[in-house]
């Protein structure tokens, strides 16, 4: 399917009204505080993230560029609530200031298992590289799942949602298709779909188009760019420089520390 | 929503599936058809036990105290008390108005019937042919309402003990030892000298080995002179309104006559340890099988989540807590065990009814035609709760490894 035949994300009732990128002193929908993390222990400690401090407001399409290694999906993990921040360094010393990540003001640290499981289940939509679709499951009902678990309406309502989403990204004839045998590009648009399921505040993408050709590429990156135009928030890490800059926003990050947050032409 | 995800998993993998549930389906089955043949052969002795011998037996001898007489005057627990070569007290060979003690025992509240006997050991000698036997000197009618005996008859009448000098009803197994059939004349030498010829007038079988194999029955004249105990009654039989409480009876009649007075619980004692023992060792034995099913269980949940680890990552990425990745793992072992111990209690059934059924001929404590079968609904509960929690505990380990993989690991894993 060609980007042009996408059908126009305004109409879509999940869609969120177009606004211009929020005044800066708005509260952040996810900001991080000082953010440091050290995977391993000891002589094999890795300071992944030396205190980054980062904040994404409501609205804001935002690309995260930077060499392997430089720490990207590790922000984007922490900025998720998938992952939690270091509290110490290597030595066992506490940052200061401490290393927080706020979720719509919610610190991450003060939330147990289950409580930020339930802030990924409502306010996240994470889209990784490589699909992760559950291979047991039809398209339909992957997209239903979030909704299932949120267990806001009821299945035959989420089943309809999910329909609804498919059918919007170019999948109508795909719905009751075991997810293994769809195309990459058709199971990234499935993965996409899913992470809208619930309405989410914000949809974290780690490398979406990483394991696409070139036109699947285009057809994501164009759905990205209508929904941020519907006024989703866009988070997403990449490597594609012409992916990066249609979002508004680059950050750019080297050796765990962003050295660059530039405005782009989006 | 947990169910959803489990169902599909279990769906998914029909093969694997079908193998755990075909193992806890042959434990349940298993468990369900050793229970039912041992509880049958447990309730089959107890039942011909019982209905042969009486409920409660009161004897010729007053009881045994356990407590020493120093002890029962030097309380303290430190004393060191000693006393050496003591004799046990001179019984008393008679039970002293027993026709008094019968008719006080018949008022008990309880007290179905109670019968008199007189016994003994005698040689019986036919041909060359000599066998020990228990003399039971019996008042046949008074004997009948006590025990079932009558109904055990294969051959002859017990009424003929009434009609004929020195008639003797014999245990089949003793017939078939001597050799001898009915209306034959067999001599009975008791070991205090007496000495007749008696006619076999009756063959019985209870089906219970032992006695079929030592007793024989003469009417209560014919016994005291055969065993010179004139005029000597040394047992009363008893039978209650419900054999499961003889023992409580057969305490109140001690402490009301004062003699020895023992349930058929106590008089089997040895066989009910055995048969403990027995119960003991086929619960382990498929208590061993389940535990097999369950590692069977185990072993293909591992599997399952090993295979499964991005399916966690991304479940966990959309909302899915420890303990729902947990549960998912748990619902489908909880499946596996539902559908399992179903069919388990199900062909369980079937092979209790199949056994009943085979025409195997049992001859060792007890004698019986078939497989003896026992069962009740408290045992197919117990298989179906017993598999399940097993089931579901094997479902733990894969549950709470599922549970604890970080999702960012399994996905910097991929990259």
């Amino acid at each position: 399917m060609a980007p042009t035949d996408l059908p126009q994300a305004t109409p879509a009732p999940f869609s969120r009204p177009a606004r211009g990128p929020s005044p800066k002193t708005a509260p952040a929908l996810l900001e991080a505080r000082n953010v440091h993390r050290v995977l391993g222990s000891g002589d094999a400690a890795n300071d992944v993230l030396k205190g980054v401090n980062l904040a994404v407001h409501r609205n804001e399409y935002v690309s995260i560029v930077g060499a392997s290694g430089s720490g990207k999906s590790t922000l984007l993990y922490l900025l998720g609530g998938l992952d939690r921040p270091s509290r110490r360094d290597a030595a066992g010393t506490p940052f200061d200031p401490p290393s927080r990540v706020l979720i719509d003001g919610q610190d991450t640290a003060t939330l147990n298992d289950t409580d930020l499981a339930l802030v990924r289940n409502e306010k996240i939509g994470f889209v990784f590289q490589f699909h992760y679709l559950l291979k047991e499951f039809t398209a339909q009902e992957n997209v239903a799942l979030p909704m299932l678990k949120l267990n806001r309406i009821a299945k035959s309502q989420a089943m309809d949602r999910a329909a609804m989403l498919l059918k919007r990204f170019g999948l109508a004839d795909k719905l009751k298709r075991r997810a293994n045998r769809l195309s990459g590009g058709e199971q990234q648009r499935v993965a996409i779909a899913r992470a809208l399921a619930n309405e989410p505040a914000v949809v974290l993408a780690d490398e979406p188009t990483g394991n696409l050709d070139r036109k699947n590429s285009e057809i994501v990156a164009d759905l990205f760019a209508q929904l941020a135009a519907g006024g989703q928030t866009i988070v997403m890490v990449t490597h594609d420089n012409a992916f990066a800059e249609r979002a508004r926003r680059m950050v750019t990050m080297e050796d765990g520390t962003v050295i660059r947050d530039t405005v782009t032409l989006g | 929503m947990r169910w959803f995800i489990s169902t599909r998993y279990f769906f998914s993998h029909k093969r694997q599936s079908l193998v755990c549930i075909a193992g806890v389906t042959i434990s349940v089955t298993m468990f369900i058809a050793m229970l039912a043949m041992m509880n049958g052969f447990t309730d089959k002795f107890i039942y011909e036990t019982v209905e042969s011998s009486g409920h409660v037996t009161v004897h010729d001898e007053p009881r045994e105290r356990d407590t020493q007489i120093l002890e029962r005057f030097t309380r303290s627990p430190d004393a060191l008390l000693a006393i050496e070569r003591t004799k046990p007290r001179e019984n008393i060979k008679q039970i002293k108005n027993p026709s008094g003690l019968i008719a006080q025992l018949r008022r008990m509240p309880g007290i179905v019937a109670a019968a008199p006997e007189v016994t003994g050991e005698a040689i019986a000698t036919y041909g060359t042919k000599h066998v020990n036997m228990q003399i039971v000197g019996i008042e046949p009618e008074q004997q009948q309402r006590v025990t079932t005996i009558g109904d055990d008859l294969k051959e002859g009448d017990f009424k003929r003990l009434r009609t004929t000098a020195d008639g003797v009803v014999i245990g089949s197994g003793l017939q078939k030892v001597l050799g001898a059939k009915l209306d034959d004349t067999v001599v009975l030498t008791s070991n205090t000298g007496g000495r007749t010829s008696a006619r076999i007038v009756g063959i019985f079988e209870t089906g219970v080995t032992p006695v079929d194999y030592s007793r024989a029955y003469m009417l209560v004249n014919s016994a005291q002179t055969l065993l010179d105990k004139k005029n000597v009654i040394n047992r009363i039989v008893l039978r209650t309104d419900d054999y499961t409480q003889a023992e409580a009876y057969a305490a109140q009649i001690e402490s009301i006559c004062g003699y020895r007075t023992e349930s058929w619980q106590e008089a089997s004692a040895n066989f009910l340890k055995i048969f403990k023992v027995q119960t003991v060792i086929t619960y382990v034995i498929t208590g061993a099988l389940l535990i097999v099913a369950a590692f069977g269980v185990l072993n293909i949940l591992i599997m399952a989540v090993l295979e499964r680890v991005n399916d966690i990552a991304i479940l966990k990425s959309f909302g899915f807590s420890r303990s729902d990745i947990t549960l998912v793992y748990i619902c489908q072992g909880l499946v596996i065990g539902l559908i399992g111990a179903t069919t388990g209690v199900i062909s369980g059934k079937l092979v209790v009814e199949g056994l009943r059924r085979l025409p195997i001929k049992v001859e060792g404590l007890v004698k019986s035609e078939g497989l003896m079968m026992s069962e009740n609904a408290g045992m197919y509960i117990q298989a179906f709760c017993a598999s399940i929690a097993i089931v579901i505990l094997a479902a733990m380990y894969p549950a709470r490894r599922a549970a604890k993989y970080d999702p960012v690991e399994v996905i910097r894993g991929a990259h």
